[in-house]
């Protein structure tokens, strides 16, 4: 086998190659994830119901005690 | 015994990659059975054909990925959506899944019909990012309590309100609707998510028969999930009853300077546009005076007149929809994007949507290319429509050809504003504004209702999907006289019972289940793809 | 207390909308104009030549036909006025001026409506050939541009259509001559109300409300002379010698056009003495004032405008203020309660009895009775134990406050 003589351009064949090879990987587990649907099981299974246990026992304002000052507004000159 | 092995015919190979190749063509295909029972997810995605399937990889389901993180980024950074997203329900029970609302309205598409639609979803998108973004990038509640530099320049506002009456200050204050995205787009894309805010304001007292989407609009305050993100605040009357009530709730948990921006009810009646215009000029002069900052005329006519591009390449979409099978948007697009749109008012990424849009339908009318070939009736769809499923359109063409054309929605804002002279620009506003959604129609006078008849010929449509929400009083209260002129003038039209945002009240299938008994027992035909007749989805976002 | 001498004729005209005494204006050649909503100001339909009928559907228990053209989701009064006008009922009837004050009324209002549209036919509700139906928009606020906008809403489509279809006079001296009228209605009904106010009232809340109701579906003219003698009546009227009511209320809330109600209020222990709701007198009865110079339709549409409490007003401050309205009304009449009833698929009160029955009793201390009601009140067994356990629980209040 004839030894390359250009080192230079030979890793930048083997970055491209190497490159090509990642995004091509990536490609591919990407479309496998949009293709089975990865994504919308994994939000189903396990992001939307960690979320919503988070949601559901968050402690929240009693809306009910806000104030209601029927003074506190004024008609502005320009609605009168 | 030795098993039989099938026989495997050179014709059986060419068609298996046939449909490979092309996937496989409407009438053959089972998409019902792409579904895991009762969660509306898919054991795989359709396979569309190399083409359309490496289409909707690529340009749609990757695409949309990589710009909601860049929309994110953009708009306000990965903190502050990380911080919202941990906050409020809405936003992390109902977005992130925000791919499958993609899947379950572009179910079936091909070709020039997939791509168009699916350039309406990334608008909506976009401008929902944008938008959360704004309100999370203010919220005091993120913030410690702080009055950010952004909370100041933001003007909150109902989402009934129309966001073009803001244009005069849009080159330094944004303006966010308050509901539109912690609760009506919601609906669509995750249909559980709402129901916390129904129940939420009934557990307060509220009884259960009015609009449902007014009581979820009030919910959301009741369950203290609404951003503190402006300073001032102007709410409106439109649509209905439920609307002004909802504000007096509203009014009370948020406790801010608030501008009444009523709308007359007899819009028809050319005696109240003087009242109406002199009623914005008010809202105009109360944000002056909040904010410090002059109305800007010259801002006013520049993004009017780039609404008015909006509007004009709505009507060229509305032409080729009714004259020719060439329109290349499926109805919940179509009316999903139209809405959202003019409501919302003027911004980029309409233009940008469009201008894809318009290459696309150009191509479909040059070249003849018909996106909807099954096409057995051509349906308007009329009054208000489910927001839990307002994708039954992409269901209806799928299983029984049904291509819902056009829809009310879409028709309410009919017209460009002037620009010549501040009373013109003035009048077309107050007209545009009292157009608002639902008001115009559904809830207008009695005769905007009946504008059916017109709109249907328009658009060359041989049957009515009618909407039938059941707590929306300007509806029910004309029930019966729209049964009366359907059966003098003999038209097909079938009734989608529904409450807006709650889908427990009627549910998706329930829904299903009347148009599969109306076209099989009135039209006596024959399902496209019987897979689609009954499934479960109950569960489903 | 001794019975009223015109109690039994007043609850005799309460049952039809074309009683004796519209008859009998009819009969003289006067106009009958019908309406549904105070902001359509009664005093201009009373001009002379015409009188204005506010439109109930007294007995109307099963509105089957209105269902069908309005469904069964739709407010039980707006669907006993569609059936009462498809039975004929309000076939008397000579115009309805309409207003879009509330959804399910507007509907109503819009099926009595002459179409002349190629989109939908006629459905000639009303048989009666020279009869119209004309609506006006009535503004959310108090501001001086709905002042504006709502004289000018009358001017063209009430008094300029009373004029060209009916010739009626529709001067300002005539309006003036039946503001006069409609105030002496106003100041009659205030002194009889007023006997409310008393420790003992001398009058029950149920003859009031029958009075009020009265005073709103007949010709003022014609009822005018039994008030008259009603009000003298009440002069000398001595209370029960033993106090016969446990507490007193204001009843507050939606449409409500049934004496029977309030005498099912009162059948619990609870003295009716003030009556804030659609059809109810607080608003309906305070004198229209027009000063000197100014134009008494501006005065009019300006009158009814401030003296409203509906809950459809949007500004802040309008919002707000009407709770201290309501809490001062209740204070004026001695009240211990509020019950907030709404009529079922009432929206604007569904929400507003909310918001009341939060803030009355934790911001003014005074309890409420939060009620949900229909039209025709079939289910009396359930508001009776209801109204029941109020009556105890405002007595248990006073007690715990030892009075």
């Amino acid at each position: 086998m004839k030894k390359c003589k250009c080192k230079c351009g030979c890793k930048i064949l083997k970055l491209l190659a190497k490159l090509f090879g990642v995004l091509l990987l990536a490609n591919v587990a990407l479309f496998v994830v949009f293709f089975f649907d990865l994504d919308g099981k994994l939000l189903f299974h396990v992001v939307e119901p960690f979320l919503k246990k988070h949601y559901d026992n968050m402690e929240r304002k009693d809306t009910l005690k806000t104030p209601y000052d029927v003074a506190k507004y004024v008609k502005p000159d320009y609605d009168k | 015994m030795a098993k039989k092995i099938p026989e495997f015919s050179k014709e059986d190979l060419s068609k298996m990659l046939k449909d490979f190749w092309y996937g496989k063509p409407h009438g053959e295909r089972r998409l019902g059975e792409l579904y895991i029972d009762k969660k509306g997810l898919y054991k795989h995605r359709e396979w569309r054909g190399v083409k359309d399937t490496m289409y909707y990889f690529y340009m749609i389901w990757l695409y949309n990925y990589i710009h909601m993180v860049r929309d994110v980024i953009r708009f306000g950074g990965v903190v502050n959506f990380a911080k919202g997203v941990w906050r409020y329900r809405w936003v992390g029970q109902t977005y992130l899944p925000v791919l499958h609302w993609f899947d379950r309205g572009l179910e079936g598409l091909r070709g020039e019909a997939l791509k168009a639609s699916a350039w309406h979803y990334r608008g909506m998108v976009a401008s929902t990012i944008r938008q959360f973004q704004r309100m999370f990038a203010a919220d005091t509640r993120l913030h410690g309590g702080k009055q950010n530099e952004i909370y100041k320049h933001n003007i909150a506002h109902n989402e009934t309100v129309w966001g073009g009456v803001f244009y005069p200050w849009s080159d330094q204050y944004q303006n966010v609707p308050i509901e539109m995205i912690p609760y009506f787009v919601t609906c669509h894309v995750n249909c559980h998510t709402v129901l916390n805010y129904i129940d939420a304001v009934q557990s307060i007292g509220l009884p259960g028969d009015p609009c449902p989407m007014c009581q979820a609009e009030a919910g959301i305050f009741v369950l203290d999930d609404v951003p503190d993100y402006a300073p001032i605040v102007v709410t409106c009357n439109e649509a209905c009853d439920a609307s002004v009530s909802t504000s007096i709730l509203q009014d009370w948990f948020w406790d801010k300077p608030l501008y009444a921006l009523p709308m007359p009810m007899q819009f028809d009646d050319p005696l109240v546009k003087k009242y109406c215009m002199q009623e914005i000029e008010g809202m105009w002069k109360f944000v002056e005076e909040q904010t410090g900052v002059p109305f800007n005329w010259n801002q006013l006519v520049k993004k009017l007149e780039s609404q008015n591009q909006l509007q004009e390449f709505e009507w060229e979409k509305w032409e080729v929809a009714a004259h020719s099978n060439y329109y290349p948007v499926n109805g919940v697009a179509q009316a999903l994007y139209r809405i959202y749109q003019s409501q919302y008012g003027d911004w980029e990424i309409w233009h940008f949507c469009d201008k894809k849009v318009r290459k696309i339908m150009e191509k479909c009318v040059k070249k003849k290319i018909n996106s909807f070939p099954n096409t057995r009736h051509r349906v308007i769809a009329w009054s208000c429509a489910p927001l839990f499923f307002s994708h039954w359109c992409t269901w209806a063409y799928n299983c029984w050809g049904l291509n819902v054309i056009i829809n009310m929605d879409s028709l309410m804002f009919d017209m460009t504003i002037r620009t010549d002279s501040y009373d013109h620009a003035l009048e077309d506003m107050a007209q545009y504004h009292m157009w608002a959604p639902m008001r115009r129609m559904a809830v207008g006078g009695m005769a905007h209702m009946f504008e059916l008849w017109d709109y249907m010929q328009r658009f060359n449509c041989d049957m009515v999907a009618m909407y039938d929400q059941l707590q929306c009083k300007g509806v029910q209260g004309i029930h019966g006289m729209f049964e009366d002129e359907f059966r003098e003038r003999n038209i097909h039209a079938f009734w989608i019972p529904h409450a807006l945002p709650d889908s427990r009240t009627v549910t998706r299938a329930e829904i299903r289940r009347l148009i599969n008994d109306y076209m099989t027992t009135v039209m006596h035909e024959e399902p496209l793809d019987p897979s689609l007749l009954d499934f479960d989805d109950s569960m489903g976002w | 207390m001794k019975d009223l001498k015109h109690l039994i004729f007043f609850e005799d005209l309460l049952q039809e909308a074309n009683n004796k005494l519209v008859q009998q204006a009819k009969a003289e050649g006067k106009y009958a104009i019908g309406y549904t909503c105070y902001f359509m100001p009664e005093v201009l339909l009373d001009l002379p030549g015409c009188f204005s009928v506010r439109l109930r559907a007294p007995r109307c228990t099963s509105p089957d036909i209105a269902t069908y053209y309005m469904s069964s989701r739709v407010c039980h009064y707006a669907r006993s006025l569609m059936e009462r006008a498809l039975e004929g009922g309000f076939n008397f009837l000579d115009a309805q001026m309409a207003t879009e004050t509330c959804t399910a009324t507007c509907r109503f209002q819009e099926h009595l409506e002459q179409k002349h549209l190629d989109s939908v036919k006629d459905m000639r509700v009303i048989e009666n050939d020279n009869f119209f139906c004309e609506f006006c928009d009535v503004p959310f606020k108090n501001n001086e541009i709905s002042y504006n906008h709502f004289t000018e809403q009358l001017r063209v489509h009430v008094l300029d259509k009373l004029h060209e279809n009916l010739g009626v006079d529709v001067s300002d001296e005539a309006i003036l001559k039946a503001v006069e009228e409609h105030n002496e209605v106003c100041r009659l009904i205030n002194e009889i109300g007023d006997y409310r106010k008393l420790d003992i009232p001398t009058i029950t809340g149920y003859e009031f409300h029958v009075i009020q109701l009265v005073s709103l579906v007949c010709p003022k003219y014609l009822i005018l002379p039994y008030l008259r003698e009603t009000a003298e009546e009440l002069k000398t009227r001595e209370p029960e010698l033993k106090k016969d009511f446990r507490c007193k209320v204001v009843l507050a809330g939606s449409e409500n056009d049934d004496p029977g109600y309030t005498q099912l209020v009162e059948s619990c222990g609870a003295r009716v003495v003030a009556d804030r709701y659609c059809y109810g007198a607080v608003e309906s009865r305070i004198p229209i004032e027009i000063k000197e110079g100014e134009d008494p339709l501006k005065a009019i549409a300006k009158h009814y405008l401030l003296t409203s409490n509906c809950p459809r007003f949007m500004p802040q401050d309008e919002m707000r203020q009407r709770k201290k309205r309501l809490a001062d009304l209740a204070k004026e009449y001695h009240a211990d309660g509020i019950i907030v009833s709404s009529n079922k698929f009432c929206e604007y009160w569904s929400y507003e009895r909310v918001i009341d029955t939060v803030v009355m009793p934790r911001d003014f201390g005074i309890p409420v009775c939060s009620i949900e009601k229909e039209y025709i009140n079939s289910a009396s067994g359930q508001l009776r134990t209801r109204f029941q356990a109020f009556v105890e629980s405002i007595e248990i209040k006073q007690i715990q406050e030892g009075k």
